[in-house]
């Protein structure tokens, strides 16, 4: 039962990373909570079954022009939407929130609620891993979650939008006197992280179906995630990841699977009393010091 | 010759226009359509093939010139609206108000489907027992429908219900273990449960059941509703060796279950309630990954019994009317019994030979007919009675997925069409 743990926690822990990666990635760069993002991850669940199904778009393609247009979506919603209550927190975190509540009940409306929506794997099949079966599903969202990690490291070290990124997180107005547009790099890390929940939903959803109920829970996990590791934060992401995965898969297999939802706030809690910035934020850390 | 001419002409057009007014006073209630409402949760699947079905069969009276009134036949015109009562965070309230607005603004002479969520249905019957409307309920289970009936007849007799009660979903999963026992020698289950009131109450239900039935129910699991690992309880299942994986769960997320056990080999066999699985398009939409699953159904219809003949035309004349994705996605709950409770209705309103309510309750009582779901009687709590013969009750079912993505029925043993498979590592 031991090794089993161990391997279903770690799917269970690249789940978590992978979900609340693009998440962190935003709010991390423009310090925008996009609550939009659960929104996000279902339409690009529907929009590669709609292109798989009604267009017939080759596999590969539907994937390719999903994660374009819903990094669209999300450099379009920052100069439609967020530009104009930029700073303006409360406002930000509205605005995000309506338009996810606006995409997932207009799927609702559209009748999207029966049960027949779901993307296919990327490969069938399993295979067995010190005595305990995995499907290449899961392995698949194992690997890409390490590769989005080391994705994300390069880009933001090695390129000038990576460097501009990080730029504008350590201190947006040493940044623009530098020449780094702060509004241009705040689309575009929108966009980034919308482009990562569309990565995420095509890579996740073949376990299931696509339930428009599944975008209010994936914010919730984003937010679980990135308080516990720091939102700002890709190690502190990996990290929590770890930490909330396990977390889970032990709750459910030594106490009861019930409690497992309770793993996700229980952990929030702890960290906002003992680290409001989470085990790797910095944003906050000088001002819990003070 | 001119005072003539001009006295028949002024004959005939008296003639014309009293022959007007008799006809027109005559035939009024020729033309007046029997108001039928039906408000729901339209935006829940179940409910979207029962909208369908209800639909189906007011096109089929309505092309035989409508129900017989007193001797006159008038056609039957349907006002659905949507309660939302299926949707996350719609109070009660929200849906009473719905059905009340349609109630006044409609002023139906009867009501049909009903809400989905148990609280919205027992609230309502407040609503229909102030207006005095017959109501057919087909889309919710919870038995204390009955018991406010039983307890206070005079104010809650207009409330019928057609489709099944988690009594008799009970009542049918102790038949199929009982049968699994006997045909396989199956003892060790492994119960799992949305935690949710009807799926819990049913897992605590069965739990004591098996006990006191020589089982061992080596695990009890609930999880909360939206959770998409169960591979904790699945780790646990294997490691006890359980033969069955009892399931009841209504979530759409509770589709993974079932591909998870297909994906991590779990040899035990998943039976139960898991909705998203149930639909014809299931086996497509889970890429094959359900053989060997069996689904405990609330009615059937979906998939048709053969036993039944009623059951298997139904079917065939959905998918005519809607096309074959609407046949393949048919709900769970609440088709074939939305379908037959027109037809409950129209036999009770023309053995009645009125719209008057009072006089609709005792015909509807009286109802003894053949329907998709097998003979359909109300018993005195006012509830269609369910058994395992078709000849004597309305049918649930068990069906299971086997390939190349059929779902056929084994059981109970009078409209079974094939023998149980069980999964090769358990032979």
């Amino acid at each position: 039962m031991i090794r089993s743990v161990i391997v279903y926690g770690l799917v269970s822990s690249a789940v978590l990373a992978l979900t609340a990666m693009g998440f962190s990635l935003t709010f991390g760069i423009s310090g925008v909570a996009n609550f939009a993002y659960g929104a996000f991850y279902i339409l690009s669940g529907f929009l590669v079954w709609a292109l798989l199904n009604y267009l017939k778009f080759p596999f590969v393609l539907a994937i390719v022009v999903t994660i374009g247009v819903v990094g669209g979506l999300g450099f379009v919603t920052y100069w439609s939407i967020l530009l104009r209550v930029r700073g303006v927190v409360l406002s930000e975190v509205i605005a995000t929130f309506a338009l996810g509540v606006g995409i997932l009940e207009l799927f609702r409306w559209l009748g999207f609620v029966t049960y027949e929506f779901t993307l296919p794997s990327f490969i069938k099949g399993m295979v067995v891993i010190a005595g305990v079966p995995v499907d290449y599903q899961r392995l698949f969202i194992i690997g890409i979650a390490l590769a989005l990690v080391i994705f994300l490291y390069f880009f933001t070290h090695y390129t000038r939008i990576g460097l501009a990124f990080r730029g504008i997180a350590q201190n947006e107005r040493t940044a623009i006197s530098l020449g780094i547009k702060s509004d241009l790099t705040g689309a575009l890390s929108l966009a980034l992280g919308s482009a990562m929940a569309s990565v995420a939903a095509i890579v996740i959803l073949p376990l299931g179906i696509i339930s428009i109920n599944t975008g209010y829970e994936v914010l919730l996990i984003a937010v679980a995630v990135g308080i516990v590791g720091g939102l700002e934060s890709v190690p502190g992401i990996l990290v929590a990841s770890l930490i909330l995965g396990y977390a889970q898969v032990i709750t459910g297999t030594y106490l009861k699977p019930e409690w497992m939802a309770v793993v996700y706030l229980a952990a929030i809690v702890l960290v906002l009393s003992i680290k409001p910035s989470g085990l790797f934020g910095k944003f906050k850390e000088l001002e819990e010091r003070v | 010759m001119k005072r003539v001419v001009i006295l028949g002409f002024a004959f005939l057009v008296l003639v014309i226009i009293l022959g007007h007014a008799v006809n027109a006073h005559s035939q009024p209630k020729a033309v007046d359509p029997i108001i039928i409402g039906a408000p729901s949760a339209m935006g829940h699947p179940n409910v979207l093939s029962g909208w369908k079905a209800l639909q189906m069969a007011a096109e089929e009276i309505n092309a035989k010139g409508g129900i017989l009134v007193g001797g006159v036949k008038r056609p039957i015109r349907l006002y659905m609206t949507d309660t939302r009562d299926a949707e996350p965070g719609i109070p009660v309230h929200d849906a009473l108000l719905a059905t009340e607005k349609l109630i006044l603004e409609r002023k139906p002479h009867a009501i049909l489907l009903g809400p989905l969520r148990s609280e919205v249905l027992l609230s309502s019957m407040d609503l229909i027992a102030k207006y005095k409307v017959p109501f057919i309920a087909s889309q919710s289970m919870v038995p204390l429908f009955q018991k406010k009936i039983s307890d206070e007849y005079d104010k809650y007799k207009y409330c019928f219900r057609n489709s099944s009660n988690s009594i008799y979903l009970v009542m049918y999963l102790q038949g199929m273990m009982e049968f699994m026992k006997k045909e396989f020698g199956f003892n060790k289950v492994y119960i799992v449960v949305q935690d949710v009131l009807w799926a819990k109450g049913t897992g605590e239900v069965m739990q004591k059941w098996y006990k006191e039935n020589g089982w061992e129910v080596v695990g009890f699991d609930s999880y909360a509703t939206g959770a998409t690992d169960f591979s904790p309880t699945l780790i646990k299942a294997g490691a006890q060796k359980a033969q069955v994986i009892m399931v009841q769960t209504d979530m759409p997320q509770a589709g993974i279950l079932a591909k998870q056990a297909f994906d991590m080999k779990v040899p035990g066999l998943i039976v139960g309630q898991i909705v998203p699985v149930a639909a014809g398009n299931a086996w497509k939409t889970f890429g094959g990954a359900l053989e060997g699953v069996i689904i405990t159904q609330y009615e059937i219809g979906s998939p048709p019994a053969k036993a039944v003949p009623k059951s298997v035309d139904f079917v065939e004349r959905f998918g005519k009317r809607w096309g074959e994705d609407a046949k393949n996605s048919m709900g769970a709950l609440g088709t074939a019994t939305a379908y037959d409770s027109l037809y409950i209705l129209a036999d009770a309103i023309e053995r009645a030979g009125t719209l008057e309510p009072d006089a609709l309750v005792r015909a509807l009582e009286k109802t003894d007919m053949s329907g998709a779901v097998g003979r359909v009687r109300f018993d005195k709590t006012h509830q269609v009675v369910y058994g395992f013969d078709p000849k004597e009750t309305a049918m649930e079912c068990a069906f299971q997925w086997k390939k190349p993505g059929r779902r056929v029925v084994v059981f109970p043993e009078k409209i079974a069409e094939e023998r149980i498979e069980v999964p090769l590592s358990m032979k």
